[in-house]
């Protein structure tokens, strides 16, 4: 008797604790050229396996995966830069496919129907052939048979990519102009995700767009760590509205946004650091930009130099911070400390006002995250759509992924924020 | 005449060489058609004090040429506390770690004249062949001799080339072919003629390098072959010696292609496409004098003027930036060393040395860069009874010249001490010694774009070893020693242990920057080593038979002393250094008959620290070499076979970087 009272005891326990809240993929870059990559799994506050690729598939997953995305309630997508991959797997961690048509990959993005890569490569294999490149490209990828259906040139080595009212924009970098013969890229190329045709170009006058950028509906914090010499680091708050229609869509700030991320209420969190090889020394800073305000007062408020809780410290105090990343469906923090360059890297946990929960050890150079929903949070949304989609009336979470669907049929989160034609919405209830 | 320079000039080498020459002394005339052998038998009357005070091993003569070795690294590999780091192939870069100091610690020296790469500060040991060498020596700290230049105290390990003076006129061909795809051919000619000798030997080599590799684990089974993995190169070097003076002049010229680590990738479609072009060139020489009886004067000098091109601009290259790069290094050196002996049991010398570099490179916001090094050795050494001591002060200078970024790096001014202390009771001796060195930041660390750091500090190191070593042959147990080994054979056997402590502060490394995306030399990170080396040799010969046992152990525990609050790093081990290492060397010979087995064993060892998963497995590996010379009257006719990695064990020196499994080497050698 007493016994069927436990079984029923732990029976609800169990149905309680299953519905995990926070479930976190992150990727350790491993060392170049050591086919290291790991994927860390990371659920409620516990490193589940720091080889869950491996675990699921019984396979490696390659050589520096360098960026992470959700397509769709049942695909992600990994690039794995050295290993020339795309690779795609289930929310579960089970592989689909890969394609290696893309080589050189570098950062994703997706509208739940194409996935969208940027490469520093010179070539890639199309449904039409091969074609080539003097410059970068962006390769978009079909998810129904993951094949590229369509290419465009931008500049030279392509970093960040974000997507938004159908449009694509991209950071150029000009990574190699270190060694090639070309000089750094000081351009966002806007691209018709439709045509894959290039709309237009801004000229940012800032040199090598590199780091992560992240997207806050309209907005975009694009990184620049300058050219290591006499042109310092900085960071640009773009609006992605603006610019369809004005070259007057940015403001710069005289600090680097190296490693960024985009809070549940829009803004962005970023640290960074700023480098000389002149003078050989660094200065760390740590910001919540609100990139709505810096685009108002073009700069003069809306820039703030704290972040919530311990966050700043305990950046501050890291050896090497490698990522940071705000789950969009719950706001907790994550952070990566990517260590001395032989050892482990350490995941940091904080609450959504920056109290740190915990520091987890992960593997080499964890730097790229993606939050799966918290369990259930799909429920009620439609599956893909059938190809009769149109931009139009879209609803976007603050990741600039596309909720399915119109809005209509979306199940609104109490909380969160949304966006629809560029404007920004807070469900109440 | 003869007998006197070769114990002036090749005094500590020849020195070492005291128990191979036991067997050429036993060797009936007919039966010696090398000349090395003949070297040796004056050499066994040559006394060298301070023979035991240094740690040191040596292989030689024909030790040497029984070993299954295309490079000087392949024989190093065999001496107890080197760690070998091979990139795979006969391409690829090889270079040599001694007691855990780190590549950049280790001088190599031919005939005493340090080989430099200012650039990187490292010697690719593949570039040398042992055809001409007499010796190979290694010695921690470094060597002590009466007369040395200042740059020979100037590192933590130093390894000596010594090459061979020819006795009499030679030629001789030979023709290799070896496994994937590999062709060898090699001329040598030697002569000695009314007091000089001299030497020409000229090698070229090709090799496809498209060895097979298979990765095999529970979740990877990644068979295929080597690509890019290709060399080909022309060597040619001579000598010239008379009484005191010697010279070399070498000339080395290679295009090899880049492999890089075997990856997960879908295809074969994209692969390193890297190529790398060498050549390198240096001419030197050296002229030792004595005078009066107590004073002895030497000069060194050489040039050297190396050319490298890296190129990745191929259509295939889809994944690193597009270069073609140049560098150009020269390098002019010169050398003086007096020492004076006051009494037969002292010496006192000095030494001065100065060399001045130059790199030009067309990287991008590269400038020249010029270095003149400059340095200036006080040492003494006695050898009082059964007391040996030697103590030493070097005092060395650098300065940077350049327009580089950032500006030339602060000239550095220092001075480090080196004391030893030997006692010998019969064969017996016990040794200790202490030595402090430091290794300068080479110009790539300092101002390499985008990498260099103009303010690196240098790499200190500090070394304690105490030793016991033992030496023992029954020979010199008879007064007629030749009529009694004929009779019983001839034994003799050498033993050494040494235990050491190293430790280094400062590391050199190149590490991300915090909070950027940038990668900059730095100054990071203290390591403890402690080890045990021992070597036991043992020869034994009777009538034509002779029979070699060299063995070599390392115990070695190198940990990490960096951050006593990093619980993941501190007091762990450093990521490439086993625990425990050996090697195997037996020789059989019969007549002009050969039997070589060496084998190694490299313990298990970690190459991240990240998870206790990656870690290099251990490895045994065999080599064999069977060879045979006939002669006839004054020709020779040679063939050779050469067995490696008998077992087929792939192993590793680097992650993802396999190496050649079992290959073969067939030579045949024609010799007038």
């Amino acid at each position: 008797m007493s016994k069927k009272h436990l079984l029923t005891v732990v029976c609800c326990l169990l149905s309680v604790v299953t519905l995990a809240q926070e479930r976190i993929i992150l990727l350790n870059e491993g060392m170049w050229q050591a086919d290291n990559g790991r994927i860390t799994y990371f659920e409620d506050g516990t490193v589940v396996s720091n080889q869950w690729f491996r675990d699921k598939n019984g396979l490696k997953l390659g050589d520096t995966p360098n960026d992470i995305i959700q397509i769709n309630e049942n695909l992600i997508a990994i690039a794995i830069n050295w290993s020339n991959v795309v690779q795609f797997i289930t929310p579960d961690g089970k592989a689909v496919a890969a394609t290696e048509d893309i080589p050189n990959n570098r950062k994703l993005c997706s509208d739940g129907k194409f996935v969208y890569v940027t490469s520093y490569g010179h070539e890639c294999e199309t449904i039409d052939g091969t074609v080539y490149f003097d410059k970068g490209f962006v390769a978009k990828i079909d998810i129904s048979n993951f094949k590229v259906t369509a290419t465009c040139e931008v500049g030279y080595e392509p970093e960040g990519i974000a997507l938004y009212n159908g449009y694509l924009f991209v950071a150029n970098t000009g990574g190699y102009a270190g060694q090639e013969d070309h000089e750094y890229e000081t351009t966002v190329s806007i691209i018709n995700a439709n045509s894959m045709e290039v709309e237009k170009t801004i000229e940012t006058g800032v040199p090598n767009l590199y780091g992560e950028m992240s997207q806050s509906g309209r907005y975009l914090c694009i990184n620049s760590p300058g050219d290591y010499y006499e042109t310092p680091a900085c960071g640009l708050v773009f609006d992605c509205e603006k610019a369809l229609t004005s070259n007057d869509c940015f403001v710069k700030f005289d600090y680097p946004a190296t490693y960024n991320t985009t809070t549940l209420d829009g803004k962005f969190l970023a640290v960074g650091s700023n480098f000389s090889y002149i003078t050989g020394e660094y200065e760390f800073s740590r910001l919540t930009i609100e990139p709505w305000t810096v685009m108002k007062t073009r700069g003069q408020s809306g820039l703030e130099q704290t972040m919530p809780g311990t966050l700043g410290s305990d950046f501050a105090n890291m050896e090497q911070p490698y990522g940071i990343y705000v789950n969009p469906y719950t706001g907790y923090i994550y952070g990566t400390d990517a260590g001395s360059f032989e050892g482990a890297g350490y995941l940091y946990q904080w609450s959504p006002e920056g109290q740190l929960l915990g520091k987890h050890r992960v593997y080499i150079n964890p730097g790229h995250f993606l939050a799966l929903p918290t369990e259930g949070y799909f429920d009620g949304i439609g599956g893909i759509d059938n190809g009769q989609w149109t931009m139009d009336n879209c609803v976007f979470d603050l990741q600039g992924r596309k909720i399915n669907g119109p809005a209509s049929n979306v199940q609104w989160k109490k909380g969160t924020i949304y966006i629809k034609e560029g404007k920004k919405y807070y469900i109440t209830k | 005449m003869k007998k006197y320079y070769l114990q002036a000039i090749l005094a500590t080498v020849l020195a070492f060489v005291g128990t191979a020459s036991a067997n050429a002394q036993n060797l009936n005339d007919e039966d010696r058609p090398d000349s090395i052998q003949e070297l040796h038998e004056v050499t066994v009357t040559s006394k060298q004090p301070l023979r035991t005070i240094a740690t040191s091993q040596t292989l030689s003569g024909a030790d040497l040429q029984a070993l299954s070795t295309t490079s000087v690294a392949d024989a190093l590999k065999y001496f107890s506390g080197v760690q070998i780091k091979d990139y795979g192939g006969l391409g690829g870069l090889k270079t040599i770690n001694v007691r855990s100091l780190g590549a950049q610690h280790v001088g190599v020296y031919i005939d005493g004249i340090r080989i430099t790469n200012a650039q990187n500060g490292t010697v690719d040991l593949g570039k040398f062949s042992l055809s001409s060498m007499e010796s190979v020596s290694l010695y921690n700290a470094n060597k002590l001799d009466y007369c040395q230049s200042a740059s020979e105290y100037a590192s933590g390990a130093t390894v000596y080339l010594q090459t061979r003076r020819p006795t009499s006129d030679s030629l001789s061909v030979q023709l290799r072919n070896g496994s994937f795809h590999t062709w060898m051919a090699k001329l040598n000619g030697q002569f000695n003629w009314r007091g000089w000798q001299g030497f020409i030997d000229g090698e070229y080599c090709t090799s496809r390098g498209d060895y097979p590799f298979r990765y095999h684990s529970e979740y990877e089974d990644t068979v295929g072959r080597r690509t890019n993995s290709d060399i080909r190169y022309g060597r040619i070097e001579g000598a010239l010696f008379r009484g005191g003076f010697s010279s070399h002049i070498y000339y080395y010229d290679s295009e090899r292609g880049c492999p890089g680590g075997i990856v997960r990738r879908l295809s074969d479609k994209y692969t390193n496409v890297g190529r790398e072009w060498d050549r390198d060139f240096f001419v030197q020489a050296s002229y030792q004098e004595r005078f009066f009886r107590r004073l002895l004067f030497k000069a060194n000098t050489k040039y050297t003027n190396e050319y490298l091109r890296y190129c990745t601009k191929y259509p295939e290259n889809q994944n690193t930036a597009r270069v073609d790069n140049h560098y150009r290094q020269q390098d002019v050196y010169g050398a003086l060393c007096a020492a004076y002996q006051p009494w037969s049991w002292l010496s006192l010398s000095s030494s001065y040395d100065a060399r001045y570099s130059i790199l030009r490179a067309d990287l991008k916001r590269f400038d020249d860069v010029k270095r003149v090094d400059q340095k200036l050795v006080f040492a003494a050494q006695m050898n009082w009874h059964d007391i040996q001591a030697a103590v030493s002060a070097l005092h060395q200078r650098y300065s940077d010249w350049t327009f580089a970024h950032a500006g030339a790096a602060d000239p550095l001014d220092r001075w480090t001490p080196a004391f030893s202390l030997a006692y010998t009771l019969h064969d017996v001796t016990l040794r200790g010694w202490y030595k402090e060195i430091f290794r300068v930041p080479t110009l790539n660390d300092l101002y390499y774009t985008q990498v260099g750091n103009r303010n690196l500090k240098p790499e200190n190191t500090k070394q304690w070893n105490v030793g016991v070593e033992y030496h023992w042959d029954n020979r010199q147990r008879t007064t007629d020693n030749r009529q009694r080994s004929m009779v019983n054979g001839q034994w003799s056997m050498d033993f050494q242990v040494d235990a050491y402590i190293n430790k280094i502060e400062n590391r050199i490394v190149c590490l991300p920057l915090k909070g950027t995306y940038t990668w900059s030399m730095m100054n990071y990170g203290y390591t403890y080593c402690r080890g045990l080396n021992a070597t036991i040799k043992g020869h034994y010969t009777r009538g034509p038979w002779n029979f070699s046992l060299l063995n070599s152990i390392t115990w070695q525990r190198d940990v990490d002393r960096t951050d006593p609050e990093d619980e993941d790093m501190y007091d762990k081990p450093i990521c490439y250094s086993p625990t425990f290492s050996t090697g195997v060397t037996a020789i059989m010979g019969w007549r002009s008959l050969q039997f070589t087995t060496s084998y190694l064993y490299v313990g298990e060892r970690m190459w991240s620290k990240a998870d206790p998963e990656d870690i290099l497995e251990p490895y045994h590996n065999i080599d064999m070499k069977l060879s045979y010379t006939h002669h006839i009257k004054k020709t020779s006719l040679g063939l050779c076979l050469e067995v490696c990695d008998v077992l087929d064990i792939q192993y590793e020196h680097l992650p993802r970087y396999p190496m050649p499994g079992r290959n073969y080497k067939l030579t045949l050698s024609f010799g007038i």
